[in-house]
């Protein structure tokens, strides 16, 4: 079972610096993940969800507890080695996309394909078909600008998962997307987790989402409440 | 892998890189032009002395000294052997130096007077134009400065007087029967030029001379008595002082411009590096190292640099081919400021000039790309997806 486990987090405190002062925006959170989960973590805002998603992705550090991903004790990386695991194992979903506007749909999806160097008609192969997935065939020369909210969000998908990475996080995802995008969106995260046994953790508190999740973890100020396996989460289908 | 990320940075921001590259091509054009006109004024000022004054070489009387007057009296004699056989082959001839008080318009005024040999053709001055005038005592030749200076005329007649190789006072008429329009102000101001033989018979110092100025490309003689061999490296060296003493005005003025190159370039690389907060933030999620953010970013600012050089030809190229063959006519005769300094000045563009130019550009964009990138590569990647403002 401890093989299976993505995310372990024992005793993991964040705290932030202000003014003078710190607040507490973690504390005491006691969590593990397995493999191909599809887990949102849910609260409202100033709850901690985003700060355990950075925490978890390496983008921030713990300031006590002890925080493991996919085997790495994050609190014994480099910033190089943090980075080298995001590259390799990891994909991340912002809520305002984050695309990099001078680049195209294809050049946004196949960056996390250069950065782990990986030869240019494999990349080509992986891009398209990541394109496809995410149904953006004919958007793939556009540029953000010209894209919508909902092909945008696509996009940011499709760079995700364009090198099949053991895990996603995505930081509220569907925030910026009506209704209808919102569910494309989710169901195609899901399809990807059922084909890849790719490990799902949203930052959410978007009840459209919560729809689709199989494991909720609630937050609030900056504790774990309750984490509840759901029996009938709506599917693809 | 930077490298292609980089480029495709730079091509896919097309209004951001344009700007970039037209403030660096614009700053790296300033600094080119100036340089050239600085460089195009120095080498004008050696080519105009040595075209008009040096010619290959001189030799000296041991006694002369050209910044020192007093010494004229006594700087004269025959000339030495092989000194003599090269004027008698027209491949130099003797000039005769002395001191002397003009008159003119009933003023007094010191002068230079200097013999020359009306028909050498070995330096650029009309010497020819004291040829002939038998009707009249001393045909004077005198630059347009020293006209000016003295409000003489073609035609005018003014008193000369010296003191001759006897410690006589003599005095006579002259007679301007030229001004000639040279660039070389030590040809003009306070010079009398008068034909060689007529100031040999005035000083009673017949065959005799102060210095010899030879042509170029002559090998040095041997038997030149006590006379002092004076290469171009030597007689050019007074124009290499002023051109040292000129150096730290000069080095100011490209460091001026250098330093308003780089703000300019630092100002744009600045503000395109920080607006970019968010776009770094999302790389480094997407796994790339700080190191190499930074080194994307300086490698943006070398290829910003590399393409200002090639918008510098391509945009400023035809401006600097234009002044370069054509020149820039200067609106201020510096010739009277004591300059040579032509009335159209043509920048001269040197391999070195354009390389070392090009260098100091690039360095500085690439500084001033790495400290930015530096900076906010050290902000935490949360931070810098917020797009968090560095202080």
């Amino acid at each position: 079972m401890e093989n299976n486990a993505v995310i372990t987090i024992n005793n993991l405190v964040k705290r932030f610096p202000v003014g003078g002062d710190f607040f507490t925006a973690l504390k005491d959170v006691d969590l593990k993940l397995n493999k191909g989960e599809f887990t949102g973590l849910v609260g409202p805002s100033g709850s901690g969800k985003t700060t355990l998603l950075n925490i978890i992705g390496g983008l921030d550090s713990p300031s006590e507890g002890q925080v493991s991903v996919l085997g790495q004790a994050l609190n014994d990386t480099s910033h190089g080695d943090r980075a080298r695991l995001r590259r390799e194992h990891m994909g991340f979903i912002f809520q305002s996309y984050n695309l990099l506007p001078v680049y195209t749909v294809f050049e946004n999806v196949e960056l996390p394909l250069i950065l782990n160097k990986v030869e240019s008609r494999e990349r080509e192969e992986k891009v398209t078909q990541a394109i496809e997935w995410v149904g953006l065939s004919d958007k793939r020369d556009s540029r953000p600008a010209m894209l919508s909210g909902g092909e945008c969000q696509r996009t940011a998908i499709a760079r995700a998962i364009v090198h099949q990475p053991a895990l996603v996080l995505a930081d509220e995802p569907t925030a910026n997307l009506d209704a209808e995008n919102s569910h494309h969106i989710m169901k195609i995260m899901l399809q990807l987790n059922h084909e890849l046994s790719t490990s799902f953790i949203f930052a959410t508190h978007d009840e459209k989402i919560m729809a689709y999740l199989r494991r909720i973890i609630h937050l609030d100020d900056g504790q774990i409440t309750e984490d509840e396996k759901i029996k009938n989460p709506k599917t693809s289908a | 892998m930077l490298f292609k990320i980089a480029l495709k940075n730079l091509l896919g921001a097309r209004l951001r890189t344009f700007l970039n590259v037209l403030v660096t091509a614009f700053s790296f054009f300033l600094i080119l032009f100036m340089s050239a006109m600085y460089n195009g004024m120095l080498e004008h000022a050696k080519q105009v002395t040595m075209d008009t004054e040096i010619a290959g070489g001189a030799y000296w009387h041991p006694e002369y000294d050209p910044l020192d007057p007093m010494t004229f009296e006594d700087a004269h004699s025959a000339l030495p052997g092989d000194v003599q056989s090269l004027v008698d082959q027209k491949k130099a001839f003797p000039v005769l130096v002395s001191q002397a008080s003009i008159y003119p318009g009933g003023r007094i005024m010191p002068a230079i007077m200097k013999g020359i040999p009306p028909g050498q053709n070995i330096v650029n001055m009309p010497t020819d134009a004291l040829f002939g005038h038998d009707d009249i005592a001393i045909p004077v030749l005198i630059g347009k400065g020293m006209a000016s200076d003295t409000k003489l005329e073609v035609g005018d007649v003014f008193t000369i007087r010296w003191l001759d190789a006897d410690r006589t006072y003599d005095a006579n008429e002259g007679t301007v029967v030229h001004i000639m329009d040279t660039e070389n102000f030590k040809l003009d101001m306070s010079h009398i030029w008068i034909p060689l033989k007529k100031a040999q018979t005035m000083l009673a110092m017949e065959g005799e001379a102060t210095y010899v100025t030879y042509e170029k490309g002559l090998p040095p003689v041997l038997d030149k008595g006590d006379w002092i061999p004076r290469d171009i490296n030597y007689l050019v060296q007074d124009m290499e002082a002023i051109i040292a003493a000129d150096k730290p005005g000069a080095q100011v003025m490209y460091i001026i411009l250098l330093a308003l190159a780089a703000m300019g370039i630092f100002n744009a690389q600045v503000l395109s590096i920080f607006r970019r907060g968010r776009e770094i933030g999302t790389l480094m999620a997407i796994g790339m190292t700080r190191p190499r953010v930074v080194g994307l970013f300086t490698l943006e600012g070398g290829l910003n640099a590399v393409l200002a050089a090639v918008a510098t030809l391509i945009f400023f190229g035809p401006v600097l081919w234009y002044f370069g063959v054509y020149g820039i006519p200067l609106p201020i005769d510096y010739t009277e400021m004591g300059m040579i300094v032509a009335k159209r000045l043509i920048p001269v563009y040197t391999i070195g000039l354009v390389v070392s130019t090009t260098i100091l550009v690039s360095i500085i964009v690439l500084i001033v790309s790495y400290l930015p990138s530096r900076r906010i590569a050290r902000m935490k990647p949360t931070d810098a997806l917020r797009g968090k403002a560095v202080a």
